[in-house]
């Protein structure tokens, strides 16, 4: 934690990566159907699923910001919108020219394919140049740590050298904001520590801003810097995380106190 | 429009990095691996010139070629439809976790076909060379034929991509649609002398199609060596170009709610 403050009051300038303004998030517009149903269903009214009602907040670059919620609050929702994939129904978001990513495991693997082959996959689908990922090849291979079966087919892999190689991947191609959803528990205890250590080196960046969405609030409170709290699509509260969090346990001890982790 | 240029830039690299992918996966654990590319379209080929050249008695000139043209040409545009249709539903895990601008998942699709119409072509000019077909400069003129067949099955996946998604049963409507045109396009049969007594009908199959007529084009350039019809094929080509700045337009209106949907 005194790391993380360090960083915070050494940066006085105050520059922003995100800004969102009011940001509404409606599962309508398209919805699925059969051409059957759309025949008997003519005019019927669509029901409306309102994950997220406007919510504003900014991040300042360098800092890290925990998102705490009970399920279905509207937080995957929320770093989805952000990262772009899909768009928000009202109101804005300002990325301020940085580049984003979404980490998640395994984008856009082939499972016939090698390890090294996925690696140029997976890299090239989240943005960067062909250059840009044999520079960092031997980086994440190292990391991801699976030894010959780098070169074998991604579908011999055990679960836990799948997770590997695809956290290795997301979390050696860096990018200025990043978004990680319930990703830190990856693989067997030595890895899983390598890849908490490696985290909070990635995060802990100065110019580096995230956003982590995460249930354990042990993570959150060793982590994050700020924590902001969404309970069904509203903002609840936004602030230092030693100040929320208590309210948050409290809160959701009154609530429904076998979900509490 | 600007946009579309801008992103094709941007990810055509990806495209066909995820073609060869897609193209090396497909024969990583398969016997005879590579060959059936050739294979299967010799198959086809001996298949309906066979059952169509001598059980139903055709006396086409260089039959075989004519089948295997017809089936070159049919073959791209169908696996274009039918691979547009349930593309982004395929590709589910893709769409809903990173950002990609979703006629690039197509474009890369068309790269696999692409590659493939150019073994079958390839194939087709080794069939033509053994039937002695005469050669003439006008052959290359199929290349433009080709060319509109890209832009405008192009087009036409596009659209149907994104009705793909939110129409579950769209798929069933395009297989008997994709039937129904493949008996009238005349894959295995010259349209102009078998309908010989009903003109009008040739007019409505040949000029309505796209497909029909640019399969007949290709066979008048390959095997008659005479010169296509050039208006008939810009007006495709133009209505090809319409189709895909619809196409684009829809996707960049639609394609940021797909993950919402699937």
């Amino acid at each position: 934690m005194e790391t993380n403050s360090e960083i915070v009051s050494s940066k006085s300038k105050k520059e922003i990566a995100i800004t969102v303004k009011n940001l509404h998030v409606t599962y309508r517009g398209l919805k699925k159907t059969s051409i059957r149903a759309s025949w008997t269903k003519l005019g019927s009214r669509v029901e409306l699923f309102r994950a997220l009602k406007g919510v504003s907040f900014e991040v300042e670059k360098g800092k890290i910001l925990g998102i705490i919620g009970k399920n279905g609050s509207g937080k995957s929702t929320m770093l989805r919108a952000i990262a772009g994939i899909f768009s928000p129904d009202e109101g804005k978001i300002d990325l301020h020219g940085n580049t984003i990513s979404l980490l998640s495991i395994g984008v856009g693997f082939n499972k016939k394919l090698t390890g090294k082959e996925n690696i140029y996959l997976s890299g090239m689908l989240l943005g960067f140049s062909e250059e840009q990922i044999r520079e960092k090849e031997q980086e994440i291979i190292d990391f991801a740590d699976i030894g010959k079966f780098m070169y074998k087919p991604v579908k011999t892999y055990s679960s836990g050298m799948y997770s590997k190689l695809a956290f290795a991947i997301t979390a050696i191609l860096e990018t200025d904001i990043m978004l990680i959803d319930e990703v830190l528990s990856v693989g067997d205890a030595q890895f899983k520590a390598k890849s908490y250590n490696k985290m909070k080196e990635l995060i802990s960046d100065e110019n580096r801003t995230v956003l982590i969405v995460s249930h354990n609030l042990d993570t959150i409170a060793s982590l994050c810097d700020e924590v902001l709290w969404l309970n069904d699509g509203n903002l609840m509260e936004i602030g230092p995380a030693e100040e929320i969090l208590p309210r948050y346990r409290e809160f959701m001890g009154q609530q429904d106190p076998e979900k509490e982790s | 429009m600007k946009k579309f240029f801008n992103n094709i830039k941007k990810y055509y690299k990806y495209a066909i990095y995820s073609a060869k992918a897609e193209l090396k996966s497909e024969v990583a654990d398969s016997y005879l691996n590579w060959l059936w590319w050739i294979i299967e379209p010799v198959c086809f080929m001996l298949i309906y010139t066979f059952v169509f050249g001598v059980v139903f008695d055709n006396n086409e000139k260089y039959f075989a070629s004519f089948v295997f043209i017809g089936l070159t040409a049919w073959e791209f545009f169908n696996r274009m439809i039918t691979g547009s249709v349930k593309l982004i539903i395929n590709n589910r895990d893709l769409v809903t976790k990173v950002y990609i601008p979703k006629y690039i998942l197509l474009l890369s699709k068309s790269f696999t076909y692409l590659f493939k119409m150019g073994i079958s072509l390839l194939i087709c000019l080794v069939l033509m060379i053994c039937q002695r077909v005469p050669f003439s400069w006008t052959m290359l003129l199929a290349i433009p034929i080709f060319v509109v067949l890209y832009v405008l099955t192009f087009g036409m996946g596009m659209i149907l991509m994104h009705f793909g998604v939110t129409l579950n049963d769209l798929s069933n409507l395009t297989n008997i649609g994709l039937k129904m045109v493949f008996y009238l396009s005349g894959v295995f049969y010259n349209i102009q002398k078998k309908l010989k007594k009903h003109p009008s009908l040739v007019v409505l199959l040949l000029k309505v199609n796209p497909i029909a007529f640019i399969m007949n084009e290709l066979r008048v350039v390959l095997l008659e060596g005479n010169l296509p019809h050039l208006g008939l094929l810009g007006i495709w080509g133009l209505i090809g170009v319409v189709l895909c700045m619809i196409g684009v337009h829809v996707i960049h209106k639609n394609e940021n709610s797909y993950a919402k949907v699937i």
